[in-house]
């Protein structure tokens, strides 16, 4: 009987101490990195090239698990603040997945990510991120710097670099140091400051037109259009691009939405106001 | 010089045989789910199958995980049950350490995403579903990627038969491509919520059509249906051809 | 140059190579059976046709005519066993009216063989050969490659597994017409139900010595589609219309003739 009861005894306090144990480690560690789930490997000697195998539709037409991708997103830098735009299609392979993604993640109040490549990987990478903004925002009584979100992220991704993740991503916001700043971050690592990004296989499309009309000196009203615009050329010419349009404004007091925009809706409305896209038929 | 030709010829300059690792397998199956206004269900057919052959005509997949959440993994039928197991355990042990707390679908939804993440780089070969009702009592409907991109979504098919039955729910519950009529084109069909029967009948017929033209899916539909008083789980027959 | 053409197979080999998959026959995954009785021979085959994981044809006939009293059942691809067949049967036609005679099965099943051989098993052609003729009746197979077999039963196609589970625990020898039939029915439904590549109806065709053969299309039809919960007629202008342009393909020219038309009376003389 004493022994069954030691045995328990002993099993339970152990388990408690290996418990306050862990909790120890998790305190005392560097807070950022190690909130970073771990992820399971296939038991093999080249994970890489399994995944590559198993999901990587562009190296392999016949891979069975389609992974949602495709997209045209956009930011650009202004006069009254940053517009952010981007469609709303996921693509797995050939087949349209969804029309109705949001793709632009709402990290804060004033800080905006947007999402190109694999949907769950900037998802789940920038929902963690705002975790670690908010994190910083308790341990340091000030909101993060775009500079130090966006790095964060940068680094991140580079830890996985070459495992197969795929992001190009937009991190946007305003603070009262740095003012309105638009940082872009892909899976690679590079991570850049800049006024004006387009990313996404509809990039080019978009840049095509947001190049042609953009001036510093936009009005809100006008820069929003632009971001529209720039889209739903994107959308119109890329199959990987299409669904609805997402608007965001950001100002010093933070991010403002613009509203869903449908394509379908929209296009014959701004063709016949532009007297554009005279290609297409009424 | 010459060489004789014999089956040792090859031994010479044989490298060692690579056995690629192959860990998934496609176990068909189709599953569906529609939310409602005060409702949403999830179906699924309930044949599992390998190559040409039929393993079972009746394993369920759609699964009640507990706080008035079904959920569904389709595609390889280890990673589903896999998955699903993995979330039922998830969920006793969050009920245990803080004292019974009613799981809402959003956080089912977000930690689910964290399940499929987890594998992200040997994900799960599945397509998830899960439905339940929300903080206000309307009907949800979440719908994952294999490795852990979600959306709320008003009606989601997955599995075999997705590219079959997703064209005809987008016209018959979220009306894309139907106008007013005499409208021209300028009016859309308005949007409305379909009631429980109008969903079933859907259902069923999306099931019927989808055991036609799909060798992979027939046997049997269940349907779990979710309303603010539990789930109820009804059984049709299917074609077994 | 007579028979195939190889022509783009090289280029087709390059294209897969670079990762475009290669567009799907339609192949007929099937059950097919084949049994002999006294004074007689019976095959019968599904009605399902397939591509890849989709049902191309849910009531397609795989029962063939060689002769009037030779048929075969085809399992395979299902271009080649229609084209195949029909290339023999014409042969065998023209084979009959050379010589004289009734077209013989083994000549059926010979010139088959010989052309599928002359491929390599490119014809992806599986038959069930069956038929009468002055020498009695004769049931045989020949496979993609040119191999052939003969036999009192047969199954073939990714169906002939649960076929031949039937056709072995069931079949006896000096079986009437009936049971033959019944046998080869139930033949076919255990594919219908056990593999995935077969299924919806049996087609049955009966081959008496001294006799017409007689098909029996859709013999059973076990599988009849249940009726919809739903009525999915849309309301007229559902979808709209958005442009509308009529042509005039035919030019209709009205010229009025008119006869029997008095002079105009002349007034002014």
């Amino acid at each position: 009987m004493n022994t069954i009861a030691s045995q328990f005894t002993q099993s339970a306090s152990s388990r408690l101490q290996s418990e306050y144990a862990d909790a120890q480690r998790d305190f005392s560690n560097a807070p950022q990195l190690n909130l970073a789930p771990t992820i399971e490997l296939p038991p093999i000697s080249q994970p890489t090239e399994f995944l590559r195998a198993h999901t990587d539709d562009a190296s392999n037409p016949d891979c069975k698990i389609k992974i949602a991708h495709g997209t045209t997103t956009l930011a650009f830098r202004f006069q009254g603040g940053i517009v952010v735009a981007v469609d709303s299609r996921a693509t797995a392979g050939n087949w349209i997945a969804s029309q109705t993604v949001n793709k632009v993640i709402r990290i804060n109040p004033f800080l905006l990510g947007t999402m190109a490549g694999g949907a769950a990987d900037c998802q789940y990478w920038e929902t963690w991120l705002g975790t670690q903004c908010r994190l910083h925002e308790l341990r340091e009584k000030e909101r993060i710097s775009v500079a130090a979100a966006s790095k964060i992220l940068g680094n991140l991704v580079y830890q996985y670099k070459g495992m197969g993740l795929s992001m190009g991503t937009m991190v946007c916001g305003y603070t009262k140091k740095e003012g309105p700043a638009i940082y872009y971050v892909d899976s690679d690592g590079t991570r850049m400051k800049g006024d004006l990004f387009c990313v996404g296989s509809g990039q080019t499309f978009a840049y095509g037109v947001l190049d042609s009309e953009y001036k510093w000196d936009l009005s809100v009203e006008e820069a929003l259009y632009l971001g529209k615009r720039s889209i739903l050329a994107a959308t119109h010419r890329d199959a990987y691009s299409g669904g609805s349009i997402n608007l965001y404004h950001v100002t010093e007091n933070g991010w403002i939405y613009h509203g869903n925009h449908n394509v379908g809706d929209i296009f014959y409305d701004i063709k016949e106001k532009e007297q554009s896209f005279n290609n297409v038929d009424a | 010089m010459t060489t004789i030709a014999s089956e040792y010829g090859n031994e010479n300059n044989s490298v060692p045989i690579e056995h690629r690792f192959n860990p998934y397998s496609d176990n068909g199956g189709t599953v569906l789910g529609i939310a409602g206004e005060d409702f949403a269900i999830l179906a699924g057919d309930t044949r599992i199958v390998s190559g040409y052959n039929i393993d079972s005509r009746y394993e369920p997949k759609v699964f009640d995980v507990g706080d008035n959440i079904v959920m569904t993994a389709n595609g390889f039928a280890a990673d589903g049950a896999a998955l699903i197991d993995r979330f039922k355990s998830a969920f006793k042990w969050y009920k245990f350490d803080n004292n019974n707390k009613k799981l809402t679908i959003q956080s089912a939804a977000r930690y689910i995403q964290h399940l499929l993440y987890g594998k992200r780089f040997f994900p799960f070969y599945v397509s998830t579903l899960i439905a339940g009702l929300d903080e206000e009592g309307k009907g949800a409907v979440y719908s994952y990627d294999p490795v852990g991109s979600y959306e709320r979504e008003q009606c989601r098919a997955g599995g075999a038969a997705a590219s079959l039955i997703m064209p005809f729910l987008d016209n018959q519950v979220n009306f894309k491509n139907q106008f007013e009529p005499g409208s021209d084109g300028r009016v859309k069909k308005p949007l409305r919520y379909l009631s429980l029967e109008e969903v079933l009948a859907l259902v069923r017929d999306a099931f019927t059509s989808a055991t036609e033209r799909h060798i992979q899916v027939g046997d049997g539909l269940e349907v779990l249906i979710v309303t603010k008083d539990g789930i109820k789980k009804v059984y049709y027959p299917l074609k077994r051809d | 140059m007579a028979g195939l053409s190889f022509d783009n197979y090289q280029r087709n080999q390059y294209i897969c190579a670079k990762g475009h998959a290669q567009p799907k026959a339609t192949s007929t995954g099937t059950t097919i059976v084949g049994c002999k009785f006294n004074g007689g021979v019976v095959i019968a085959a599904d009605t399902r046709a397939t591509a890849g994981n989709i049902v191309a044809d849910k009531n397609c006939e795989k029962l063939h005519r060689l002769a009037p009293r030779i048929w075969c059942a085809g399992a395979g691809t299902a271009a080649d066993t229609e084209m195949v067949t029909q290339l023999i049967a014409l042969n065998l036609e023209l084979h009959g009216m050379w010589n004289d005679r009734q077209p013989r099965v083994i000549t059926a099943l010979t010139m088959l063989k010989q052309h599928l051989f002359k491929y390599q098993g490119h014809l992806g052609a599986y038959l069930i050969c069956a038929g009468v003729d002055p020498t009695g009746a004769h049931l045989m197979s020949v496979q993609a490659h040119g191999s052939t077999d003969i036999g009192e039963y047969q199954s073939l196609g990714s169906g002939s597994l649960a076929a031949m589970a039937v056709l072995e625990t069931k079949w006896k020898p000096n079986m009437t017409r009936d049971e033959a039939v019944l046998l080869c029915a139930e033949a076919i439904e255990s594919g219908i139900w056990n593999d995935l590549g077969s299924g919806s109806n049996v087609d049955v065709c009966v081959m008496e010595v001294g006799k017409d053969a007689e098909l029996l299309r859709n013999y059973l039809t076990p599988n009849v589609r249940a009726p919809k919960e739903r009525s999915y007629k849309f309301p007229r202008g559902t979808t709209a219309i958005l442009r509308e342009s009529i042509r005039e393909i035919v030019d209709v020219e009205e010229t009025v003739i008119e006869f029997n038309k008095p002079e105009a009376m002349e007034v002014d003389a």
